[in-house]
């Protein structure tokens, strides 16, 4: 689609329509692109900018909330990601918050999350946060040892960290969160042991443990491609991978998703899981996806170019999807693997008309008798060896669709 | 008849064949300098690549000699391998002469050897030619010394050259027109013409390459072919210059090319003998062998959608190559494919290059196996060359393996290490004689099977490349044979299954469980890869469980990209084979069977 196209918002699905009109159940995201300083690992769009763009993004925001007014959706979640959220004024978090509901469709009990950098918390801006509205907080702390935060070009320290995590636990959030990374060369599964072990000892009610990565265009994914950096073998992170979800599960925090672990339901992460189960969600700001009516949408990535866009008036979109069917059904599997919830095997009929125990049993029944997925009355989900090989099984179905027919979804 | 000549190339390869045919073309003409371009006789691209040539390709020169007269120059083009053997053969039967071609800087070799033993069988002249005297490296006096003392040919009578800037090409020619005998025969006689070779044109059919003997061929004529008996009426007949050129009729003496409604290859038999029907020869010309297939190996195709695919190359390739068999071929593991025959190893690889070339193919290759001979308890005889169809344990009351002499030429100083590999591979009647000073020719006794394995990569490493191999047929001897299945977590994959002989039945299980484990991923649970004969485990290697194939985040941004990402993996995922629960990459049987000259 062109940039000036004036409605993004396709059609109403006559199929789907009863789920998303009324029901607040849809995702609002918000990209923070800015950081103080770039970590080598990180391939989110980030830049780092003075007040001036700054501000100037905070004004293109509330502006391109307000190019969506008659948008059929209703917010449940409110999430500020990024980059770093927590470095922006928390002046310019309550006027986006303010806005986003003046604009948009948001339930006044909606979850707001925020993702903040140690080295931002204090007992001033935590209050102000609070006070906003915020309810969720996932603090990025990624290691309890200096070293490895030097190595991650973290600028803050285990101390940082720790004083932080401790100030928003008894600051009154519904819920905590810290962010932990793991895979880091020359570190002993004793060594991640330790972490995890600290994390769960601060009591916060949810970690999210990430997989250390080399994506292309990284500073770290160069130093791995001119190998300056090695990453680990398939068999030590499997090994860490199944260590961090046997420790948590031992302390009562729940693996319910390949990355998240929460010490009860309640502190899941309500709007990532949107994510994973194909609820309608808007993303504003430089790169942030849309998924609405079937159609995905993206912004463009790059602050500048996005901001131009929206400083003319038109939507940022830099380019547009409508999945087929079967691209939608691979992605629920993709999707639906990665949580413990697994696959609802009736939506997926509803959704896609197809029925996997009937198309594919053999499948399932392979996967059953190896122990990677069990029944669970109309669910189908994976057990903790499935989890680690989600991808394997999303694409072990078989689902024949044409590609021209096209699924139907809220 | 007085000025036609008839003549091969003989060379090691390497030696400059192609070049120097090149260079004849050239000089005489035959191509205008725009239409030429390198090696223009080896039609394929695989001949141009390895530098050597499959199929035979001949033409006719027009060269106006010293002498003032113009003489028609037939140059047979051989095939320059062992597999070919047959059609070097026929090739040399066409000729009168030959040169041979050594190069000034690497000397006299073991192929050169065998080739001019070949040559002389048939009584050819020769014709010693040094090429690449060009070379910083020639050393033209000690390579006339091994002319004489190597091959026992007058070195005086050698002619200097060099392929490359043409100097010296005029001279060759010379020699060819002065010293290699006309043709004999009579063109009112009755007709035998020999099929050297045959090409398959799509519009035309078969184009029968022939030496006329006795007789002359004529456009309108009914002819036979005496050892099938097959009846047709030439259409025409012609000169192969660069293009065919039709004519008359074909005399005795000629070397040319016969259309008469043949429509395949295969329809014909390479070798045969070509007579008038109304007025037939009395006897067929002597040299006739079918070509028979001694090496056996299943293809599939990758990807099971692209079997028609196959079938249809298949069906194409047997068009111009009368040696191929095949007949439908089905594996658990693999699916549909076909069972072909070769003449030999080389012979195998030049097919799945074609395959893989010609027709874009992505191929398995099952081991390739020999054609064993089983004596069932019941007094019946089966012949085998596929594992699958080899009978219960049991049903079996002995079995023979095909044996061939082989024949290895290299330095002297390798001659230990040569018999120990020989040894290794249940070589018999090992011997060795001196062929010159510090040039030994060893021959061995040994099982083709023995040969198929890997054994070409020993040889060139335990004689660091000097040493030349080539082999013939010799009979059938009893062997004590085993069929070794390979389990993946006791599930038998049916395409890695090989019939070898007992005393190796443990290394090569051995072997194969080992390329399993290191190309199967880990699934997350152990997988156990066993060899087994019967019932009996004889290898064994495990494959450790964990492993981990999911992205750490995966958010609003990233399903897009993911799903891409997972769609590429899944087309990728066609090339995987379940046997069990256990997924098997097709690479991974690509490696396990891919034979080692790879």
């Amino acid at each position: 689609m062109t940039q000036s196209d004036p409605d993004p918002v396709p059609d109403p699905d006559p199929e789907s329509g009863t789920e998303t009109d009324s029901a607040f159940n849809a995702g609002l995201y918000v990209h923070v692109p800015f950081c103080t300083s770039v970590c080598p690992y990180c391939d989110f769009a980030v830049t780092i900018a003075g007040e001036e763009r700054r501000s100037a993004w905070v004004d293109g925001i509330i502006r391109e909330a307000a190019l969506y007014p008659d948008l059929s959706l209703g917010f449940d979640t409110v999430y500020l990601g990024g980059g770093t959220p927590s470095s922006l004024d928390a002046e310019q978090i309550g006027r986006i918050l303010d806005e986003l509901h003046r604009h948009l469709a948001v339930d006044q009990r909606a979850v707001c999350s925020l993702e903040v950098n140690p080295e931002d918390v204090d007992p001033r801006s935590v209050s102000t946060w609070r006070d906003f509205g915020i309810s969720y907080v996932s603090l990025g702390v990624q290691s309890f040892d200096d070293r490895d935060l030097a190595l991650l070009g973290r600028r803050h320290s285990v101390d940082d960290a720790r004083q932080a995590a401790e100030i928003l636990c008894s600051a009154g959030f519904d819920t905590v969160s810290v962010d932990l990374i793991y895979g880091l060369e020359g570190r002993s599964p004793e060594h991640w042991r330790r972490q995890l072990e600290t994390a769960v000892a601060l009591g916060v009610d949810h970690l999210s443990c990430y997989q250390l990565t080399a994506h292309e265009g990284t500073l770290f994914g160069r130093r791995v491609a001119r190998g300056a950096v090695t990453e680990l073998g398939e068999g030590e992170l499997a090994e860490l991978f199944f260590l961090t979800h046997e420790l948590l599960a031992d302390a009562g925090y729940d693996g319910y998703e390949v990355s998240n672990f929460a010490s009860t339901a309640e502190h899941r992460s309500d709007h990532n899981q949107k994510y994973w189960d194909h609820t309608p969600y808007l993303g504003l700001g430089p790169s942030a996806h849309s998924f609405v009516g079937g159609r995905r949408w993206w912004n463009h990535r790059k602050l500048r170019h996005w901001q131009a866009a929206i400083d003319a008036g038109d939507a940022a979109v830099e380019d547009e999807e409508r999945p087929s069917g079967a691209q939608l059904a691979l992605e629920a599997l993709m999707l639906g693997f990665r949580t413990t919830a697994g696959i609802d095997l009736e939506r997926l009929h509803e959704r896609f008309g197809v029925g996997l125990l009937g198309t594919n049993g053999d499948v399932v029944d392979r996967w059953v008798t190896s122990g990677h997925l069990k029944t669970d009355g109309a669910r189908l989900r994976p057990t903790l060896t499935g989890l680690a090989i989600a991808d394997t099984l999303a694409r072990s179905f078989e689902i024949g669709w044409t590609p021209t027919e096209s699924g139907s979804l809220p | 008849m007085d000025q036609v000549r008839s003549f091969c190339i003989i060379a090691h390869i390497d030696h400059g064949k192609s070049t120097l045919a090149d260079r004849l073309i050239q000089h005489c003409g035959a191509v205008e300098e725009r239409e030429f371009r390198d090696q223009i006789l080896d039609s394929m691209d695989i001949e141009r690549e390895r530098g050597i040539t499959i199929k035979s390709n001949t033409v006719t020169l027009d060269y106006t000699a010293r002498d003032a007269k113009t003489y028609k120059l037939n140059l047979i083009d051989t095939p320059g391998h062992v597999d070919f053997s047959h059609e070097v053969r026929r090739s040399l039967m066409s000729c009168e002469g030959a040169l041979l071609l050594v190069d000034a800087s690497q000397g006299v070799e073991a192929q050169t050897v065998a080739n001019l033993y070949l040559a002389l069988e048939h009584d050819l002249e020769m014709v010693p030619v040094i090429n690449k005297i060009d070379l910083p490296a020639a050393d033209v006096e000690r390579v006339k010394e091994e002319i004489e003392e190597d091959l026992g040919l007058d070195a005086n009578e050698s002619v200097l050259c060099s392929a490359k800037t043409g100097e010296g090409i005029e001279d060759v020619l010379e020699a060819i027109v002065e010293r290699l005998p006309p043709p004999t025969g009579d063109p009112d006689g009755p007709l035998q013409a020999l099929i050297f070779d045959a090409q398959y044109d799509p519009y035309r059919g078969a184009v029968l390459l022939v030496r006329v003997m006795e007789g002359t061929l004529r456009p309108g004529q009914s002819i036979q072919l005496m050892h099938t008996n097959k009846k047709y009426n030439v259409e025409e007949v012609g000169l192969l210059k660069i293009r065919k050129m039709a004519t008359e009729g074909l005399a005795a003496g000629m070397v040319g090319y016969v259309i008469a409604g043949v429509k395949a290859v295969s329809d014909i038999a390479i070798g045969d003998t070509i007579t008038d029907a109304e007025a037939p020869a009395p006897d067929p010309l002597p040299g006739y062998k079918e070509a028979k297939p001694v090496v056996f190996s299943s293809i599939y195709p990758m990807s099971t959608d692209e079997y028609q695919d196959l079938t249809k190359a298949l069906e194409k390739l047997k068009l111009n190559d009368a040696a191929l068999t095949y007949e439908k071929d089905s594996s658990a593991a693999l699916g549909f494919g076909f069972r072909c025959g070769f003449l030999g190893l080389l012979h195998l690889e030049v097919v799945q290059e074609r395959l893989r070339r010609e027709y874009d193919l992505s191929l398995i290759l099952s081991a390739p196996s020999v054609r064993y001979k089983v004596y069932l308890t019941d007094g019946q005889e089966l012949w085998v060359d596929n594992p699958s169809l080899y009978p219960d344990r049991g049903s079996i009351e002995g079995a023979e393996e095909p044996f061939i002499k082989a024949a290895v030429m290299m330095p002297e100083r390798y001659v230990g290490p040569v018999m120990e590999l020989c040894r290794e591979r249940r070589g018999e009647n090992t011997t060795f004689s001196y062929l010159a000073v510090g040039r030994v020719e060893l021959t061995s006794e040994m099982p083709l099977a023995e040969v198929l394995f890997d054994f070409y990569d020993r040889l060139k490493s335990v004689t660091q490349g000097y040493g030349s191999f080539d082999y013939e047929m010799l009979d059938y001897r009893p062997t004590d044979l085993v069929k070794v299945d390979i389990l993946v977590n006791g599930e038998p994959v049916d395409a890695l299954s090989q019939l070898v002989h007992t005393e190796k039945a443990r290394a090569r299980a051995l072997h194969y469980c080992e390329r399993l484990a290191d190309t199967i991923p880990k699934q997350q649970f152990k997988i156990a890869i066993q060899g087994a004969v019967g019932g009996d485990i004889i290898a064994r290697k495990t494959i450790n469980a964990y492993r981990k194939d999911v992205t750490a985040k995966c958010y609003g941004g990233d399903i897009t990209r993911k799903r891409k990402l997972l769609e590429k993996q899944k087309k990728g995922k066609k090339r995987m084979k379940m046997v069990g629960s256990v997924e098997i990459p097709q690479s991974a049987f690509v490696a396990v069977l891919k034979t080692d000259r790879d």
